[in-house]
């Protein structure tokens, strides 16, 4: 027993409580692949050398073993009959004793390419057959998570297949714990059942167990995506009669959905009832809200923002500075926007990509063209590579400034690294080419925008219609002139 | 930002989209030139460019115009030479606008 907690580790609940899909996907799928073989391997390994270790870290690589060519899937038919004749075979020419692992593992492989009905017999069928196998609460929890997928293929969603599975988990002595829960409300969330997942919750919250805080802040999160907010405020008021209450994350979540909408009041609302709630705004909600003013527009309550944070001791992070910086230079304060460039750099924070780019946007839109690339010059100096939006951001300002000629170095410079092109920049580009007399460079940069699959071929050539049209007509005025 | 874009210029006009990407029967012309019977304006215009490019008819001394083939100049109105800026409503005279 002692050497099985690693290999065990994976297959158990626990780890997957925080990301079910990501950490139960690796260790329960692939075994579903070759569920016989590679216990078979590890096991056997395990024994003879008393040591877990190789033979955990080769499932958790996930490095198919060098004596075992490809795996074949062990269910080749969703069909119930010949995955129980699969099933017998496996035990009688099993060399060793299958654990609950295996039936896990077979149990999900099957019911993956299945239907949910089936899987039920198989489970039973498992346990008919093979009576030392004693389903686990990970064997149940394959069969909800199945159970919740399974809705999405019919047109008329009903959670009593879901029920079914919660019922046979607690017929069996098990009770849903939170595990479940989150399983199940990601199944939910993740085939776009939410109103399914919310009844789930509250029922399952008021029978067994409530969510913890992972779950019920995804569900907040799939919520503001897909209901007005008056109906996610009344789920939060429903879930703290239940006693689930929202911390710091849940309501960063509400103020950066709030923010999306350009409610800012709002936002500023949930500021002082979270404060009421006793939580102490952290960094996250600071810059959630700093980024809402952003959008907005409201370069000098950008400012304000900043200023609070000081006045309250949070201290600014690297994303603070950015949005600073963004949001400035996004109103054309970008005198300002480069004084926090010196301050950020003097409290520990090194400038990245994305401020370099806010900054160097900002002074494109004034006019500023070689400023920006001097600052360029100033960013590769430091050690900071620019990224394909900075590229972009600079071809852009150069075709604005009228300085085609470097835009046209510069794009070169883009071709060689396959840098994309922004559609925005593309269609700058374009028409400066196209005031110069450059057609043929034109549709060399159609081509390109093309080739490297920067934009789709429709909007790539819309924009080149338009623009020659644009062209021709200006040619024909001068002509007429 | 970029499929946001695509977007917008999708719902922003869905006729003028349609107009690029329907199948519309070629006049026989046209068929001849392309080898199919059906195809949309924007393939036709990315046919007719790969075609110049393919056989070297852009004008060594100014690339904007383009020195038309027999073949191609059929399907051009007869023309010689065409310039570049006009290609695509060149291509456009093929593909009149559907009656209502």
């Amino acid at each position: 027993m002692g050497k099985l907690p690693p290999s065990m580790r994976s297959a158990n609940p626990l780890t997957s409580f925080r990301t079910p899909s990501s950490s139960s996907l690796p260790n329960q799928q692939t075994p579903s692949s070759n569920p016989p073989h590679r216990p078979h391997f590890s096991l056997f390994k395990k024994h003879p050398n008393k040591s877990s270790k190789p033979s955990s870290s080769s499932r958790k690589t996930l490095t198919p073993s060098p004596q075992i060519p490809t795996p074949k899937p062990i269910f080749k038919s969703p069909s119930l009959s010949s995955a129980k004749k699969t099933f017998d075979s496996l035990i009688s020419t099993s060399h060793f004793p299958l654990n609950v692992r295996h039936h896990n593992a077979l149990l999900k492989s099957f019911s993956q390419i299945s239907n949910i009905e089936d899987s039920f017999s198989f489970l039973q069928h498992m346990v008919k057959t093979h009576p030392s196998f004693s389903p686990d609460r990970v064997t149940y929890n394959i069969l909800l998570t199945q159970s919740c997928k399974s809705l999405s293929n019919e047109g008329d969603v009903d959670l009593s297949i879901v029920r079914k599975a919660i019922d046979l988990m607690v017929i069996n002595g098990i009770q849903p714990d939170h595990v479940s829960i989150d399983l199940a409300i990601r199944s939910l969330c993740d085939i776009g059942c939410e109103e399914h997942a919310v009844e789930l919750m509250n029922e399952m919250s008021l029978k067994y167990c409530l969510p913890d805080t992972y779950t019920y802040n995804l569900l907040i999160r799939r919520l503001c995506k897909v209901r007005p907010l008056p109906t996610v405020y009344r789920f939060i008021d429903e879930m703290k009669t239940l006693g689930v209450k929202p911390d710091l994350v849940s309501y960063t979540i509400l103020i950066d959905n709030v923010c999306k909408s350009k409610n800012l009041r709002e936002a500023t609302r949930l500021l002082g009832v979270l404060s009421e709630a006793g939580f102490k705004p952290d960094c996250f909600v600071y810059n959630t809200i700093m980024k809402g003013y952003c959008m907005l527009d409201r370069g000098s309550e950008v400012i304000g923002v900043y200023k609070q944070m000081k006045e309250e001791g949070v201290e600014p992070d690297l994303v603070t500075y950015n949005t600073l910086i963004f949001g400035l230079s996004k109103v054309g304060r970008v005198e300002e926007a480069r004084k926090f460039l010196e301050v950020m750099a003097d409290m520990g924070h090194s400038p990245d990509a994305v401020t370099y780019t806010s900054l160097m946007n900002g002074m494109c839109k004034k006019g500023d063209a070689l400023g920006a690339l001097a600052l360029l010059r100033k960013m590769e100096e430091n050690g900071c590579s620019p990224n394909s939006c900075t590229y972009n951001t600079l071809l852009q300002g150069l075709c604005k400034g009228k300085l085609l000629e470097k835009g046209i170095e510069f794009y070169e410079i883009m071709k060689s690294s396959e840098t994309k092109l922004e559609a925005s920049s593309y269609a700058t580009f374009v028409r400066a080419l196209c005031r110069e007399d450059k057609i043929a460079e034109a549709y060399e940069v159609f081509d390109y925008a093309v080739e490297s699959k920067s934009l789709t071929d429709v909007a790539a050539y819309s924009t080149l219609e338009t623009t020659l049209k644009w062209a021709k007509k200006v040619k024909e005025q001068r002509q007429a002139c | 930002m970029l499929p946001q874009l695509t977007k917008k210029t999708i719902t922003e006009n869905p006729k003028k989209l349609a107009s690029l990407i329907d199948l519309a029967n070629l006049p026989s012309t046209l068929r001849d030139f392309v080898g199919q019977s059906q195809i949309s304006r924007l393939r036709c215009f990315m046919h007719v460019w790969s075609y110049i490019k393919a056989n070297n008819l852009q004008d060594p001394n100014n690339k904007n115009v383009v020195n038309c083939d027999e073949k191609l100049s059929k399907i051009l109105l007869g023309k010689s030479q065409v310039e570049l800026v006009e290609l695509p409503m060149l291509v456009k005279l093929h593909f009149p606008k559907e009656p209502k």
